[in-house]
């Protein structure tokens, strides 16, 4: 901009702000703002020890100057559950998401809790192969209650929100918000990757199918002169829902493609990618910046859809294996809204250029299913984390007195989940994590304690940039302990008699109508859940609603007794029915019982998704190694203000939100529970 | 076509970007709001004024009689032709003065782009430099070679596809103007690469094809030269209060020409 067009612009700004009375009520430059860095899974113990080693020094001065506590999570301490608690001021029973995973009572099948089904069916007319939608089908976001930005919107608080947890498919909203966990990738999944390989992936020992979408490729001789040179592949995007009838499940071979091509140089070091019409050259061990590919919906682009996607030469020498990231919404032109207004998106874009959009942007797929070593993965989150330095330096900049910001990081949660097996953070005697490497450990074991003075870095420098009087808080949704056995909750029902597969068969799966419901009085989907098979609200339900309570504390009396074969170690700490934690506005949609297991333990993901296995304890091997998916009670949060908190008081995230809410002398909505903290 | 361009560059060189490039609403208000009354004018000499006067006419009267005479098929059918036929008279009658217009208003805009619809590049960033043999070339891109002037280096490549690209990634340590050297067999090109600093001209690509009169940043390739294209792909500039881009400074230079045409052709008495 010239020095010209500054001066006109910001005349007439000077102009406007002169005759457009203030609308703002409850914030302004009268009332002192308030920032909040919301950090995933960020543990008091480990701070706390971090802080006292001098190793959070911005951290540790805050804690000084105003205060330092735990913070209560809610049960179950899942992220999507916890966060949205924090949003609505409402505990689980209030604002409906109860899990990562729900189930749908008449087919028992696992769902999304996010984004359930639509209850409207979808209705397209056909003309020849190609359905054109009429009506219905559309998803929306299952979070029920009064986000706390829509209060204070309405309230006349400029209020900017990033990359929010649990708000995709975004709602309507007058606040300025940036989706964040739970925003999907173009195909619709949470993080598709897409493996380019001249080899075959081994199977996993468990069977576990991998992620994305593998590609099995040839290093072709393009110009026949002897050197392989050239690879074409495809790169999967939404579904082709122009071609499928309303009414089908899209399979694997529904997906509009695109086409990618590599070319190899002759030392095969090197890769140039063509894209779309964007163009990279990467070196081996390198990542491309975001690349655009289109989707054509309907011929010659009359319904297209924007994608990006960044690639990584992952080896190009000897064998071949390129990997794609999850092809991202492109922010200044999302084929799906995830942001309110819908096109802040494309505000923020202009400045920060592309950013990540996949809700869960680092690449744990790829390192869960072993195409990633920890070097790879390490190089990849330094990416997030430069997006979300300069998106938090633009937070910070856009920041006047009177506003709420607040935004979300997600560095210390998912580098626990991913590396916590490397060396223990939190218990300095702990044995190896069962999916500990010697070759990597020692080279990463301090890799968490890295995300810890990332954090403490970007905090240090937004309580010395808040313009004066600012409030600033720092609060985590929950903490972290290690996960280093795999509890089998529907393999455990099963031995325990409560659950019955048909046929007398030993193991299989619920989604594909292995169960017996006749048999079966419970069953688990979701990370921390048992529902009951429930007359009356189950497909085929056999407890009488009578018998529930009693069938309920039998499981949990069982539960809690349940000891680990090879240590006799509790395996469960708490089992709480919903009923008697929850408050009634959508308690009945909730699991019938809460599990909250102790520390190390987890519900594994097969049994999460419905699979009857063989053993009901197994070491976890697996690289998520850490976890917070337990009782409550051994997960708590932290919360830091630069105020002073006052002294011996436990707070949970329901009083954050009241805190929120009562700076600005807003007043809560009808539902929201929590106390605040000044 | 070379000496055509080193003309065009020459001349508006000199009147393009008057208060410097910074200030970019000078040119893109004054020069379409030029072109289109000077197209105006143009349009009034080379055109058939009474023709086109007459086609409108005929066009008017026949759809009047469609709508007069609804009821009657046949009489719709043939006013109806009537109508086309009129309309393609006055078609014709635009087809002379289109000719006559399109290279001078071509040869504004491409230089309007070329001074005001990218950036450099970014200091930070790794550009890559394409450079596309020419069809029936004796030489293979992989005997292509680069070199570099001091302060810019080949931070990565070449890959040389049989497709008949060579491509480097380049990496400059501070902004300026830095001039590469493309070699193959006994022929040398220059590329010249625009990092940091000003808004300025922007140098983006060299081509032997005709396609070279949209890129007056630099000269054109010689006929002859091996090397199709030689090119950097640079950021769009952001313009604020204008579109950005090849695309945004395409659409409103027509958009803002034609406004100009429209709003003075009452006043400069030309029929449209």
């Amino acid at each position: 901009m010239s020095r010209f067009e500054v001066v006109a612009v910001l005349a007439t700004g000077a102009l406007l702000a002169l005759t457009v009375p203030s609308c703002k009520t409850k914030g302004g430059p009268d009332v002192p703002g308030l920032f909040v860095l919301g950090v995933d899974g960020m543990d008091p113990v480990i701070t706390q020890r971090m802080m006292d080693e001098g190793k959070l020094p911005n951290l540790a001065k805050l804690a000084k100057a105003g205060g330092f506590q735990k913070l209560a999570t809610v049960n179950p301490p899942q992220s999507p559950v916890a966060w949205s608690s924090f949003v609505t001021g409402m505990d689980p029973g209030g604002h409906g998401i109860f899990d990562f995973v729900h189930r749908d009572p008449k087919t028992y099948q696992p769902i999304s809790s996010a984004t359930p089904p639509s209850t409207d069916p979808a209705k397209a007319i056909e003309i020849g192969d190609t359905y054109f939608p009429v009506s219905g089908g559309a998803v929306t976001n299952n979070r029920g209650g009064i986000p706390f930005w829509d209060l204070l919107q309405k309230a006349g608080v400029d209020t900017e929100i990033y990359r929010i947890p649990g708000n995709y498919p975004v709602p309507d909203s007058d606040a300025k918000t940036l989706s964040g966990m739970g925003t999907s990738d173009m195909r619709g999944g949470y993080g598709v990757y897409t493996w380019f390989t001249d080899k075959e992936i081994p199977p996993k020992p468990n069977g576990e199918k991998p992620k994305g979408d593998i590609q099995v490729v040839t290093v072709d001789d393009y110009d026949l002169d002897g050197t392989p040179d050239s690879v074409h592949g495809t790169l999967k995007g939404p579904p082709d829902l122009f071609h499928i009838p309303p009414d089908a499940t899209i399979t694997d071979n529904d997906y509009l493609t695109a086409g990618v091509t590599f070319w190899l140089d002759k030392q095969r070091d090197t890769i140039y990618i063509q894209a779309g019409s964007d163009t990279a050259l990467i070196r081996q061990g390198e990542w491309s910046d975001w690349m655009k590919v289109s989707y054509d919906g309907l011929p010659g682009g009359v319904v297209a859809y924007d994608g990006m996607v960044r690639f990584y030469a992952k080896e190009l020498n000897p064998g071949f294996a390129v990997y794609a990231s999850p092809v991202n919404f492109v922010p200044s032109n999302p084929a799906q809204p995830i942001t309110t207004p819908d096109d802040w998106s494309a505000d923020l874009a202009d400045i920060l250029g592309n950013f990540y959009t996949q809700g869960m942007p680092e690449e744990t797929n790829a390192l869960k299913d072993g195409l990633f070593d920890d070097d790879d993965y390490i190089k990849q989150v330094a990416l997030v984390q430069e997006d979300a330095r300069d998106m938090l330096a633009l937070a910070l900049a856009r920041f006047q007195p009177g506003d709420m910001t607040f935004m979300y990081l997600s560095d210390i949660d998912l580098q626990c989940h991913m590396l916590w097996r490397h060396g223990d953070p939190k218990y300095a005697d702990a044995p190896h994590h069962p999916a500990w490497e010697a070759g990597s450990a020692a080279k990463h074991k301090l890799d968490i304690e890295r995300m810890y003075e990332h954090v403490d870095s970007l905090a240090g420098n937004v309580v010395d940039n808040l313009p004066a009087g600012s409030t600033f808080l720092l609060m985590s949704d929950h903490g972290f302990q290690p996960y280093t056995r795999d509890f089998h909750l529907n393999t455990w029902l099963r031995d325990n008699g409560y659950l019955v597969l048909k046929d007398d068969k030993q193991t299989g799966t619920i989604p594909t109508g292995d169960v017996d419901w006749s048999k079966t009085k419970a069953y688990n989907i979701g990370f921390n859940a048992i529902y009951l098979n429930e007359v009356g609200r189950e497909g085929q339900g056999i407890v009488a609603p009578a018998d529930a309570d009693s069938v309920m504390t039998a499981i949990s009396s069982r539960l809690l007794a349940t000891t680990d074969p090879k240590d006799g170690h509790f395996v469960v700490r708490r089992v709480a029915k919903s009923k008697d934690i929850y408050s009634k506005q959508r308690e009945a949609e909730a699991p019938d019982l809460i599990v909250g297991f102790d520390i190390g333990y987890g519900n594994s993901d097969q049994s999460t998704l419905g699979e009857i296995g063989t053993e009901e304890l197994t070491d976890n091997t697996s690289r998520w190694s850490g976890n917070h998916l337990m009782d409550p009670d051994v997960v708590p949060g932290v919360i830091f203000s630069n105020q002073p908190l006052p002294v011996g008081g436990h707070y949970g995230l329901l009083d954050v939100t009241a805190t929120v809410l009562k700076h600005f002398q807003v007043d809560p909505a009808t539902g929201m529970t929590g106390k605040s903290i000044y | 076509m070379k000496p055509l361009i080193s003309l065009l560059n020459t001349v508006f060189d000199v009147v393009l970007a008057p208060f410097g490039h910074r200030f970019a609403a000078f040119d893109l208000l004054v020069w379409p709001a030029l072109a289109g009354v000077v197209a105006l004018l143009v349009y009034k000499k080379v055109s058939n004024q009474k023709g086109i006067a007459a086609a409108k006419n005929g066009i008017q009267v026949h759809l009047l009689e469609i709508v007069l005479y609804r009821d009657d098929l046949l009489g719709v059918l043939v006013a109806t032709a009537q109508a086309m036929k009129q309309n393609a008279l006055y078609l014709g009658n635009n087809i002379g003065p289109m000719v006559v217009m399109m290279p001078p208003m071509t040869a504004v805009l491409v230089e309007i782009v070329a001074h005001y619809a990218y950036s450099p590049l970014p200091v930070e960033s790794r550009p890559l430099l394409e450079v596309t043999m020419a069809e029936g070339a004796s030489m293979k891109s992989t005997d292509v070679t680069l070199e570099v002037p001091p302060g810019l280096t080949i931070d990565a490549g070449p890959v040389a596809t049989p497709e008949g690209m060579a491509v480097w990634r380049l990496k400059a340590e501070a902004p300026g103007d830095y001039v590469v050297t493309v070699k193959v067999g006994a022929e040398s090109q220059q590329k010249a690469l625009a990092f940091g600093g000003e808004p300025r001209k922007i140098p983006v690509e060299r081509t032997n094809t005709w396609e070279a009169i949209l890129y007056p940043g630099e000269d054109a390739l010689p006929s002859d030269s091996a090397f199709e294209t030689i090119r950097t792909r640079y950021p769009d500039r952001e313009l604020t209060f204008f579109p950005d881009g090849e695309s945004g400074i395409l659409g409103w230079f027509f958009g803002f020409s034609l406004a100009a045409g429209f709003a003075l052709k009452g006043p400069l008495g030309v029929e449209l």
